[in-house]
């Protein structure tokens, strides 16, 4: 907590930290997309025939699709021909091989995000695979996972060395059809993750990718891809950052995750890509697909996601409940502040018996920003004894602001019991008073009653992240309270 | 883009509208050839419409319902009539959207009520000035395709009209009744109840055993301080198509009741949209029993304006056989509206494999002084509580009706007038399985 007044101005006036830009010489493509677009970007990843003709069918499917408008969400139609689909920091002929390698600069640009990739100076504990707008430039501890048998890449590494996992599992739980961001994604997407966990393994440490968006007019489009199989274990960690730029720029991404038969889950995220000024101009547009198939029985899969950056958020982090007894679990803190817009939720599809699903989201929203939680709890008929809770709250910070909430609940199975709760309200007076009357100001007493309004689901995090996600609520919520 | 459901009724439209109520009203005339160009636009809503996802309407593609025309020979018995008509009460009675003087009960009306047919109204000066205005005064054409179909083919319906200051001293029951074959029946209402008024309010609708589609928009006026409470029996024919829209508009500290019971018709969608200004009330409360392949959609919105509105709402759906009900609830809170305190309910039961309950309350607000929840459930009886009946000697079959029933009759226990009660308790009861609920109770 703050102590004096001096440093909480300090704060206000304080910019978004990683908004920095690393100037290096990348390797970047002129704007615009076509099939020839696609067909270079496969062979400068130089990829099996196949991904080829995959990028190029989502590639034909998109272009027969219209941008979606349900959401609520404003913004001005993206021109898909302005943006590079592919930029990346020139590297030596082979590719780094070693750390030493790797360009000084984005070395020291990851120093900066507080993420070192140098595996020496890492506490023990964290394997980070990094991605700098379209390339994975390190990944950590290879050598290590290699031992336990968990394969942890850039996901172009694994197309090449494991097209078997790749073909079978790429697109099984989104598929190319399944949305306009979806389809763009599968035909362009230049990096990401890839992690199998081998059955029966629990992953010896968590695992992180950190993202990176640092070339102007690029979209990144990074697609990753989780497989957890038999009674194996993972948690999984994702951070992200921009620079301040006053265009809005495009992240489409793509996450996969499949759980076999009793396998466990576990993805956390906290988001915080370059949210725009105070004006609302500039800003990322994080238009995301996640999500997570309980294929097997008894699987687990849990979403948490702390999302405070962004211009615009639009993101459902799902689980299809296939396997019986499979349980899905949501938590979410979604931060709104000046002109940021989020419309952020879930989908829980209760297909086998006895799958349980947690709903919980807390929606802030300050200065006038507009921030939305929409959800679907669908339980059809073969869902015998399913059960789910939902409970969302919103919080608004300030009378400009909107928070909204959209649940549908769809109900196809007698035993099933769902429930789902709402409410909005803004920091009580008494709260307030209270705290300020045992001598914390405003400020102070405002992050304090929002950290507890949001401590459901800090407490799911990851040690670290939790630390980090109390911090930019802090910072993110700066110069709301008057 | 005229919509494939819609063009025969577009097409028909010049041959009827020399003959629809209000030939001598210009504003009105205007009014409906607006309502048939927008209907001609819009057609009947489709499942691509956000407000419609879960109900569809495609059938009216298949299905052609000719014009009701006004019955001549009287096909309504005595018998028939009085399951539906309240003796307590005054009551207009409208015969496939045609009021019917021979089936009403109007006298002794207070001094200052009108209680009067919509196309006799329309007749005389007086009465279309108050009218001016009205008409599409709580709602807007282009709301969805069954109100600018309504606005453009409305034969008659019912003008209600409650002075300043006057508590009206029995209930005022509408009693729709459709009796032919394959028609439509479009009827408008309009309610006005001045400052400082009160009034109760019935609107039943009834039909012979035959498939109709029943469209019934009406508009309600609430003055300042005013208290409106409007009870919406809609018991038609297991064959029929219902539309029922219920539009608006509360003044300053205006109070307003809507009890809906859609216990009838096999497609069914009812609206209830409020407007509420600066400290005005409102409480909706609904039912809905479906059975067979019953489809039974309820839409709410509530608009808070002004500071200081009260808003309640509680819906509850007993679901069995192939039935689907749906409830949409909206509560949108306006940049001004602080201090704004919104309650929304649904609760689902559940009771066969085939049925369906879909759900959708949303919040949507932009005032940051409010206190504004909702809450969703959708599941089976409580085992706990058929256990404990159980352990008392009842036995399964008699448990699960009497906590089925109670599950219902919280609703229809809220009706406090004592006939309009008991017709609603006979129409549930007869819906459900009766073993082991001992009438001498209720």
């Amino acid at each position: 907590m703050s102590a004096s007044t001096q440093e909480i101005n300090n704060l206000i006036n304080q910019e978004y930290k990683q908004g920095f830009v690393t100037e290096l010489e990348t390797n970047t493509f002129l704007p615009g997309l076509d099939e020839s677009v696609i067909h270079k970007l496969s062979k400068i990843k130089n990829e099996p025939e196949f991904m080829l003709e995959y990028r190029l069918k989502a590639f034909r499917h998109w272009q027969t699709m219209k941008s979606p408008e349900w959401a609520f969400v404003k913004f001005d139609p993206i021109d898909y021909q302005s943006i590079s689909y592919y930029s990346a920091p020139k590297r030596k002929e082979d590719g780094p091989k070693s750390l030493d390698e790797i360009d000084p600069q984005i070395l020291e640009a990851y120093k900066k995000l507080g993420i070192p990739l140098d595996e020496q100076e890492r506490l023990a504990g964290v394997a980070v695979d990094a991605v700098f707008d379209s390339v994975s430039v390190a990944t950590t501890f290879k050598g290590k996972l290699k031992d336990a048998g968990v394969i942890f890449c850039p996901i172009s590494e694994a197309l090449r060395d494991h097209p078997e996992l790749i073909k079978e599992y790429l697109g099984s739980v989104v598929p190319i059809t399944d949305n306009y961001f979806a389809a763009l994604n599968a035909a362009v997407f230049t990096d990401g993750s890839f992690v199998y966990i081998p059955k029966g393994v629990r992953c010896p440490m968590e695992l992180s990718t950190y993202f990176r968006i640092n070339a102007a007019n690029t979209g990144q489009f990074e697609r990753t891809l989780i497989i957890a199989d038999e009674g194996s274990h993972v948690s999984y960690l994702e951070g992200c950052t921009a620079p301040m730029r006053d265009e809005n720029q495009l992240h489409a991404a793509v996450v996969e995750l499949v759980a076999m038969k009793d396998a466990v889950i576990k993805y956390s995220t906290v988001q915080n890509w370059y949210p725009g000024d105070k004006n609302g101009l500039g800003g990322i547009y994080n238009f995301v697909t996640k999500r997570a198939d309980c294929r097997g029985a008894n699987s687990k899969v849990s979403w948490t996601q702390v999302e405070t950056g962004s211009a615009i958020t639009w993101k459902y982090p799902s689980c299809v409940l296939t396997g019986d007894n499979s349980v899905g679990e949501f938590y979410s803190v979604a931060l709104t502040n000046n002109y940021q817009q989020a419309d952020t939720g879930t989908k829980m599809i209760h297909i086998g018996k006895n799958t349980r699903s947690t709903i919980v989201s807390k929606g802030i929203s300050a200065g006038k920003a507009q921030n939305t939680y929409r959800g679907l709890v669908k339980v059809l008929k073969s869902a015998e004894n399913a059960r789910n809770y939902t409970q969302c709250d919103s919080l608004l910070v300030g009378d400009q602001c909107g928070a909204h909430t959209f649940p549908y609940i769809e109900v196809k199975q007698p035993s099933a019991q769902v429930e789902h709760e709402a409410t909005t309200s803004k920091i009580s007076e008494d709260q307030l008073f209270f705290c300020q009357q045992r001598g914390l100001s405003a400020e102070d007493a405002v992050s304090m009653i929002v950290n507890g309004f949001c401590k459901e689901v800090f407490k799911e995090l990851p040690m670290e992240f939790a630390v980090e996600a109390q911090a930019l609520l802090g910072l993110s919520l700066e110069g709301s309270v008057g | 883009m005229a919509k494939a459901n819609s063009s025969a009724y577009v097409e028909r439209y010049a041959d009827v509208a020399s003959s629809l109520c209000g030939q001598t009203v210009p504003w009105l005339q205007q009014q409906r050839a607006d309502a048939i160009l927008q209907f001609t636009e819009y057609g009947f809503p489709a499942i691509r419409d956000e407000d419609w996802r879960y109900t569809n309407v495609s059938v009216l593609d298949k299905q052609h319902f000719a014009m009701a025309q006004k019955s001549v020979s009287a096909v309504i018995t005595a018998d028939w009539l009085k399951a539906y008509q309240l003796v307590d009460a005054w009551s207009l009675v409208l015969v496939d959207g045609y009021f019917s003087a021979e089936h009403s009960v109007l006298a002794d009306l207070p001094e200052g009520v009108t209680v009067m047919s919509l196309a006799k109204a329309l007749q005389d000066a007086q009465y279309a000035t108050v009218l001016e205005g009205k008409i599409n005064g709580a709602v807007s054409q282009d709301e969805n395709g069954f109100v600018a179909f309504n606005g453009a083919y409305f034969v008659d319906g019912v003008l209600i009209h409650v002075p300043a200051k006057l508590q009206v001293s029995k209930p005022i029951q509408v009693l729709h009744i459709a009796t032919q074959e394959l028609t439509a029946i479009n009827t408008r209402s309009v309610i006005v109840a001045d400052e400082l008024s009160e009034v109760q309010l019935i609107e039943t609708f009834a039909g012979l055993e035959c498939a109709y589609l029943s469209v019934a928009v009406t508009e309600v006026f609430v003055g300042q301080n005013a208290n409106v409470t409007l009870h919406k029996v809609q018991v038609e024919s297991e064959k029929a198509i219902h539309f029922g829209g219920t539009y608006v508009k509360q003044a300053r500290d205006a109070r307003f009741r809507h009890d809906n019971f859609a216990l009838g018709g096999v497609l069914v969608r009812s609206d209830v949209h409020t407007d509420l200004d600066y400290a005005s009330e409102c409480e909706l409360n609904g039912l809905y029993l479906g059975v067979k392949r019953q489809h039974i959609d309820n839409h709410t919105r509530i608009n808070h304006l002004k500071p200081h509105g009260i808003s309640r709402q509680l819906y509850k759906g007993v679901l069995d056989d192939r039935a689907r009900g749906v409830f949409q609830g909206r509560v949108v809170v306006a940049e001004d509206a602080q201090k704004t305190d919104s309650q929304m309910n649904n609760r689902n039961l559940l009771l066969s494999s085939d049925a369906e309950a879909d759900t959708k309350p949303q919040l949507e607000i932009y005032a940051d002084d409010v206190k504004c929840a909702h809450g969703v459930t959708v599941g089976q009886l409580d085992e706990k509580s058929i256990f404990y009946l159980q352990s008392r000697c009842v036995d399964e079959e008699t448990a699960r009706n009497m906590l089925t029933f109670a599950f219902a009759n919280e609703m229809v226990d809220k009706v406090k007038i004592k006939s309009l009660h008991d017709l609603i308790l006979g129409q549930v009861l007869t819906r459900f399985p009766q073993e082991g609920i001992n009438k001498e109770w209720l």
